[in-house]
This record gives structure tokens, sequence and C-alpha cells, in this order.
């Protein structure tokens, strides 16, 4: 091939591996780890096609179990009504039209395997298997920093350099062969090019091969997917690329098959002779569950008439249907029936994060007194790398959908620098010994001397951390407020440290303010209050916290959006723009802790005396709003004595052994887009996403498409998580976090190697064996007109290809005085009708 | 016009592109050995979806980008082999044109 040829066969590569990589979830590192759709790359399909081509790639089944829906039969979760009214639903949606080769109930699609596997069917290997064990332990060592001595060395070349002296390559493949890995091409792109060859993988099968390879192990995949296409270039540590890990992947199957097989024509077989060799595995037999699973003799014989004769992916479509039409039913009813719950004169109006969490406390602290709460986007709209005091490190606080725009730092009040030092230093000192004992840790000998020098201090500590832990971490509290005082700050918003133009930060705010339908009628107090968890030993902390600020604490960006909502400067250009916020009028920041119902206030500085009452009646209520909310929440939680909830809460979240902390959005079910009023009042159970919203103020449907666009869409995200989370907990549950080991702070494996694992842990999902979450696609609800709904989803691609392909459900209604109706795929609406679902009509 | 103005011809690539879909090009123009580009995001337009509004505030994901990059002709061809798969998966378009540069160093 001449130069060109070559730059245009790598290029193709390169679009066929991203392509291929559409079936693989990024795997975003711990600290930062989000909730994702598994499958949002194959959006473009319908829900339930992309979990037909997911179960051929990935063997997923996509859908909750057939003893789930037997369950949820038996109890009454699902009546005959919803099987009903689902298979009239999807019979109009086209879901189950039954094509000639569907009449076979049998009927399943045949799994893709790569040449290894194939190989392996025809040579009786396990080439796969070795590949997947090889390439896990050069990543698993690559993350973990120890395999490249070059700073910013790839994967693939750091791995070509070690593995010609690799003693299990050479077990593998012998002297030679081993030669001959390591003289493979040294552009990765190129190796791939050479190991597809060698595998005979014709390049109109490229993108089956390259997908399958991926799935192989889909947590390594994931987190090289999220590497190349949604980390920042600059991001520290090793950067494992879709590329490199695929170049490895491919070596070891071209070099296994190479050398267990004649060569490569051997793999070439007759479709026919593989499906027959194949049918027999286990593997293929689960791909293939009999519909009779699905039945049950309780069910009218309508009912089984009409589902005999499906497979048991249209007959499990059928049975989430009518999973999530009771649900459904049940809520718009309760909406159907909400009294407007108006304050007059507010003394506090407080804005809390979308996050179902929140409709918690909302609840409980409307009824403690005057106050008035919204529902909006726990950045709070502003898309900003923070950088708190005395820290070398920031975070980028928004949502993964947007970039940071501006770089906000915590700095000290001028007047308290000497009490900064003291802090720094305090700082510094503490990081000193943490970095000491680290490394002692970790050494050869000094590990052992570390263990006889401060074991029987560190096996104290443990014994009272263990036993006492909420004693243990009210000792801590105090000993840091010792060693590292505390320190007035403020955040700099000033454009010419990294913030924002006065223009910018107005056109921001402004945005909040409109998106949340706050502009006018101001309380003297409006409270911005993010959130976080504070619990202890836990890898998957940041999935608790707040995942509108990328998986952070919400505390930092509420306290910028309030720095900018009190600048004078921001008022003046808001009043400008038709905004006119009080004089009077003060914002503050805060931050709910949802793991012990904590509500921290910050920057009391800033509290004018004419506010001072007004607070004190806050903090006072919100001890109150502790109490109820823990009440309702504790007792739910696996393993709750509930005599104390408040004191448990605190217990379980300072414990360092507690698997389970709280239940953070399990159960989420649905997203009210909104005013108040449709939900105030209503005990939603914490399972909703709340997010204010008036159409009387958004003629143009901007603040509408916003909200559709990137709040819908993460909450989307989350609920998606949860529910394959909970449905294929094979492949897209974390697993038993009491067997988790941390590889490389990026992510876990389970027991002593192999495949990262995806998605949530077993204990955020299940109360031990059982489902906890209930697994149904998110159902949006919202007020506003159906023009401007039809408008705004029409204009956005990614809008019709959630609703028009079923990934999330959605209700609208223009007012209360109007019925609620339900989009159907291609954009019709249909009333919904309140006690006979049966029998929806035309809207 | 190279013989009036002392210019060099290249080829200008001009995509308009899925926000998402930018780290791959990226990664591709680095492939093919492109030197530099220029990106505007959010852009706004008709199209065979629909007009796009191009005011996405808090999803740059899913905001149209609008990408142009000038190369020497055999490395255009390596770029456009590999962005035709890619729009027969995704949506887009593409534009090529020949156009001239003053310092053509500065593409190679």
């Amino acid at each position: 091939m001449s130069g060109s040829e070559f730059l245009a066969a790598r290029a193709r590569l390169f679009v066929q591996i991203d392509i291929a990589s559409e079936v693989i979830a990024p795997l975003w590192p711990l600290s930062t780890s989000i909730a994702v759709n598994p499958l949002w790359d194959l959006r473009k399909m319908s829900f339930n096609e992309a979990i037909d081509y997911a179960g051929q790639v990935l063997g997923i089944t996509g859908y909750p179990s057939a003893e789930m829906f037997k369950t949820s039969y038996l109890n009454q979760r699902i009546t005959d009504i919803d099987i009903r009214a689902s298979i009239n639903s999807c019979t109009t949606n086209g879901n189950h039209r039954r094509s000639p080769e569907r009449e076979n109930p049998d009927y399943g699609k045949e799994k893709i395997l790569t040449a290894a596997e194939r190989g392996d069917l025809i040579l009786g290997t396990n080439i796969a298997t070795t590949t997947d064990r090889e390439v896990a332990k050069w990543c698993a060592a690559y993350v973990a920093g120890i395999m490249t001595t070059q700073p910013h060395g790839r994967f693939y070349s750091a791995w070509l350099d070690v593995i010609a002296t690799d003693p299990a390559a050479r077990r593998l493949l012998g002297k030679n062969g081993r030669n001959r890995l390591a003289q493979s091409p040294v552009h990765p792109e190129d190796s791939i090019l050479e190991s597809l060859e060698l595998l005979g993988v014709r390049e109109d099968e490229r993108i089956c091969e390259l997908s399958r390879q991926l799935a192989r192990m889909p947590g390594w995949a994931g987190h090289a997917k999220w590497r190349s296409r949604w980390a920042s270039h600059n991001h520290p540590g090793p950067a494992l690329q879709l590329v490199d890990y695929l170049a490895v992947r491919l070596s070891y199957d071209a070099h296994l098959v190479d050398s267990a097989s004649t060569g490569r024509n051997q793999l070439r077989l007759e479709k026919g002779n593989l499906d027959q060799d194949y049918s027999g595995t286990e593997d293929h037999r689960q791909m293939q569950s009999s519909p009779e699973n699905y039945y049950m003799t309780e069910m009218p014989e309508e009912i089984r008439n009409h589902l005999s004769g499906l497979s048991s992916a249209e007959t499990a479509r059928i049975w989430l249907g009518a999973y999530e039409s009771n649900y459904r039913d049940q809520i718009l009813s309760k909406l159907a029936v909400a009294k407007p719950n108006h304050k007059p004169d507010p003394t506090v109006q407080a804005v809390f994060c979308i996050d179902p969490r929140s409709e918690v406390i909302r609840r409980h602290l409307e009824a403690k007194g005057p106050y008035e709460t919204f529902g909006f986007a726990g950045f709070f709209g502003l898309p900003i790398h923070y950088q708190s005091w005395g820290s070398a490190e920031g975070a980028d606080l928004c949502p993964v959908l947007i970039q940071p725009n501006a770089i906000m730092v915590e700095k000290p009040i001028t007047g308290d620098g000497e009490t900064a030092l003291k802090q720094v230093q305090g700082r510094q000192g503490l990081a000193a010994i943490s970095d000491m004992f680290t490394f002692a840790r970790k050494g050869v000998l000094s590990s052992f001397i570390l263990a006889e020098a401060s074991g029987f201090v560190a096996g104290l500590i443990a014994i009272v951390k263990t036993l006492f832990p909420s004693r243990y971490e009210r000792v801590r509290a105090s000993a840091n407020r010792m060693l590292v005082p505390s320190v007035t700050t403020t955040i700099d918003t000033n454009p010419k440290n990294g913030g924002m133009s006065d223009e910018a930060q107005a056109l921001y705010a402004e945005t909040a303010l409109t998106t949340m339908g706050l502009t006018e009628n101001f309380a003297p107090v409006v409270l911005l209050c993010g959130h976080g968890s504070s619990t202890e030993n836990n890898p998957y902390a940041s999935a608790l916290d707040c995942g509108a600020c990328g998986g952070n604490r919400g505390g930092a960006s509420a306290r910028a959006a309030a720095t900018i909502l009190n600048r004078v400067v921001t008022r003046k250009l808001l009043s400008d723009r038709g905004i006119i916020v009080p004089k009077s009028t003060i914002f503050l920041a805060a931050e709910h802790d949802t793991a012990n119902d904590t509500v921290t206030l910050f920057d009391s500085n800033l509290i004018p005396p004419t506010q001072l009452d007004i607070i004190a009646n806050l903090k006072q209520d919100l001890n109150r709003v502790r109490t109820t909310m823990a009440a309702e929440r504790i007792p739910k939680l696996p393993g709750s004595k509930s005599r104390n909830p408040v004191a448990e809460g605190i217990f379980r979240s300072a414990d360092w052994a507690q698997v389970q902390p709280e239940w953070g959005l399990a159960r989420n079910a649905a997203m009210i887009i909104g005013s108040r009023r449709i939900t105030a009042g209503i005990n939603l159970e914490g399972r909703c996403f709340l997010h204010s919203y008036d159409s009387a103020t958004d003629t143009d449907g901007f603040a509408l498409e916003t909200i559709l666009t990137a709040p819908m869409v993460v909450a989307h995200w989350i609920n998606a998580q949860y529910y394959f989370s909970t449905v294929d907990s094979n492949v897209y549950c974390a697993g038993d976090k009491t067997i988790h080991n941390i590889v490389g702070g990026i992510g876990v494996v389970q027991g002593v190697g192999g495949d990262l694992r995806l998605g949530l842990p077993k204990q955020s999902l299940f109360d031990k064996n059982q489902p906890f979450h209930e697994p149904m696609r998110l159902l949006t609800i919202v007020e506003a007109p159906q023009n401007l709904l039809d408008t705004v989803i029409k204009r956005n691609p990614v809008l019709r290809q959630l609703f028009d392909g079923e990934w999330v459900n959605l209700a609208a209604r223009e007012n209360e005085n109007e019925n609620w109706k339900l989009r159907k795929p291609g954009g019709s609406w249909i009333s919904w009708i309140r006690n006979d679902r049966n029998d929806p009509t035309e809207g | 016009m190279n013989n009036i103005w002392d210019l060099t011809q290249m080829t200008k690539v001009e995509i308009v592109i899925s926000g998402e879909d930018m780290p791959v090009i990226v990664e591709l123009l680095s492939e093919v050995g492109a030197t530099g580009f220029t990106a505007l995001s959010n852009v706004s337009g008709l199209g065979h979806s629909g007009y796009h509004q191009g005011r996405l505030l808090f999803n740059d994901r899913n905001a149209l980008t609008m990408l142009t990059v000038v190369l020497p002709g055999e490395r255009a061809t390596a770029l456009i082999n590999g962005i035709r798969p890619l729009l027969s998966d995704r949506s887009g378009v593409l534009f090529v044109s020949d156009t001239w540069v003053s310092r053509p160093e500065y593409f190679r």
C-alpha cells in the first residue's frame, strides 16, 4: 500500500472502531462516577431494537425477569387492566407485529462472535478467555501506573515494551510465538489491521468483530471509551485509549489463533456449520429463554391467548408496558387531585436540585412553615471548574454534557490572612502525614516496619471506628478543627482570575431564574440548596452526590450562584432585563446531606440583621425537618432498627463497614416539569425528579428546550442506569460491594482481577436478593401547551429519538383544567383516561 | 489564481456534525496529519432533520458543531475516507472544495 492508502485505511479503521464502540457504555472513574444510559449511543434505534442488538453483542436480556413480573402480578403491582392496556399500546405502536419468522416462539437472534470465539468452538480452545485474562492483567497494571516508564506512554507501546520478556506470553505461545508477538507493528492502528488480516476478518465484517471484541470485557472497554470520547485531553493519569486497547486484544487473539490452528482459512467456516456447533453451548441457550416462563395460569384466558406465539422478548415488552402503565396511572391520578398550595408571602424561597431525594426534603420543609420551594438542576446553571481554598486540584461542577466555561476559586476574605495561613499549614501537615503513611504502606520493606511501628495505634483506631463510628467521627472532626482552623472564604467570580464577565454572570443568573420560573415576588431570603452524601469507605460515594455537578457535592455550585446573584452589578443587569430583585432579598447557599439529613447553611457572615430572625426560624425548622425526614427515610433501609432514625442516619453515614448508607436514587420513576402547584402536598415517595417551570414566562419554548435537552437527559441517564443495573445485573451491575477491589482509582473488580465492573453496586438496587428498585423507563410529565412541546421536540433530534424510540414516556397537559395526554411514537397524542385505562381515546 | 497571487492549492473540508462526534473527528484529523482546524460550536441552520436553533444551553454534545480544515490533497482523501462511513452511521454533512493558501508549510 502507498502512504496515502495507509492513511486512508487507518482513517476507515478509526471510524469503524467508533461505530463498533456504540454498544459500549463509557465508564467514568470512581471519583466522578455518574449514572449513564448504557445504550445511549444506540438511541438512533428504538429502545426495543437497541436491546435486541445489545443482546446479540453483549448477551443482555434487557427486560425484567419473568420471576419479577410474576411476583408483581400476584401482588397486584400489575393487574389484568395494565396488561390489556399494554397489549393495546404495543399493538398501536407496532411493537409486536408478527412477522413470519416470529411465528416460532423460540425465535431468537444469532449471537455475534469474534473470530477467536469461533476458533474456540472449532478448535475446542479457550483463546477468547485467555485474551481476556491477559488483557485485563495489562490494563490493570497500566492504569495503576506500574507498567510504563514513559510519562505519557500509550498502552499499546507500553505493552510492546514488556511483552518480549513476559513469561506468560512464552507459556502461551512458546519462545518463537512470543517473539513474533513482540514484533507486532509499532502503530496500534497498523497492528489492528494486521491482526484482522491474520484472523481472516473482511472489511465488511470489522464492525461486528470490533463490537464483540469490546463487549468481551465491557468494563475495560468502557473505561477506554470514556478516556477516548469523554475525558478532556489534559485529564491526568494513564490514558487507555480504545485503539490501544483493541490493538493489544487483537494481537493476542491473532497470535493465539495462529498458534492453535493451521491457519486463518480454518476460521472461515460456513455460517451454518458454526450455528450447528454453537447451538449446543450454554451461552446460546441462555439467549433463548422460553416464552412459557412468562405465562401464568391465574391469567384470564384471552390474555394468555394473546400472548401465545410471541417471543420471550415480545412478551417481556408487554409485561414491562403493564408495569409502567400501573405506575403512570397511579401518579397521574395523584396529580389530578392535587390542590393548590400557594403560600402568600413566604419568608424563604428554597431552590433544591431536581434529584428525587429533594422531593422528600421539599415536602417536609413546606409543611413546617412559610416556605416556598423550587426545583432546578443542582449546578444552578453555572458550568464551572471549581477550586476550593488550599486545594491543588479542582473539579468540574456541571453535567458531563457540557464543559465548564469558567474557573471559580474559593479564597479567604480580606483580613483573615493569618487564619488562612494556619489553615493551609494544617492541611499541608495532614497531607504530608497521609502521603508518608501511604508511601510506607506501599514500600517493600517499609510496609513491615510500618505494621510493627504503628500497628498498635492503628488497631485501636480501627476498633473505635468499627464499634463507635458516630463518636469516632465527632472526635475526628474536633481534631481536624484544632489542626485546621476554619477560615471565612468567598468565591472569586472575577474574569481576571478565570471567572466570568459581568454580562455573562447576569446571563447565567437570568437563565437560571427564568428557567425555574422565579422572576418576581422574591422572598426576603432565597436559599440555593445543593446536595451531597457523607459516607465512609465507599468507592461509589460520588454516585450518591450530585449528578448535575458531575458526581461532586453541590454546595460549591450553590455558593457560586448565590455570590453572583447577590452582586449589585448582577442585580442591575437583571433589572435591565426585566427581572427586579428587591435590594432586601438575599441569596444564601446551603447543602443538604442526603446520608444524615442535615442542611448546612454557608456564608452566614453575609446575612443582614434584617434577615437574622428569618434564618433563625429556618434553622429551627430544618432541625424539625431532619427528624421527620429521617423517620420517613431510615425505616426503608435494610437492617434498620428505626428506634432513633436521626441517630441511625448519623451512624450509617459514619460507619466504614456500612454497605447501604442510603438508598440514593433507587425507585426513581418520573420527572415532573411544571409549577410546584401540581405536586405540592403530595407524597411522591422520593421517586420523582422535580423541575420548576412556568410556560407563561416561556413563550418561545427556550426554557422548556433547555430543561428537556439537559436536565431531562441527565434524569433519563440516571433512570436508565438504575433500570439496566437491575434487569441485567450480570453485565450492568457492579455486584457485591463486600468483594470489591479498587483498581488504579478508576474502577472496581470483583475478587482478584478480571474486568472492571459496570453500573451501580448490588447494594444500591437490591434488598437482599429482591430488587428494591422498580425498573421502569422514565415517565416525563410536563405542564405546557402541546404545540410548544411539539415544536421543541420537532427541532431537537435527541428528543425525537428519546420519545419516538420509547426510551422515555411523555405525558403532558396545558393547565390544571385539562386532562393529561400521552404522547405516542411519531408524535400523536391520546387522552389519558382515569379509572378506565383499558380504552384510551384519540385526543 | 496561483499564478497571480503565488498561492498553493489545498483542499478545504467542512463538516457539520453533532458535538458528541467531535472527539472522533478530532482524533481522525490527528491521524491523517492535519495541522490545525477551526470549530464553531452550537451552529444554527436548516437541514434534512429540520431547523436547528443553535442555542442548546446546557448540552454541547447534542448541539451541532461546524468544523473547517484545510489539508494537502492526499491527506484530504484519507480524511474523507474516514468521514464518509461515519456519516452513513450518524447525521451530519460534508463539503469538500478547492482552496488556496499563502503559507503551505503550515498545512503539511
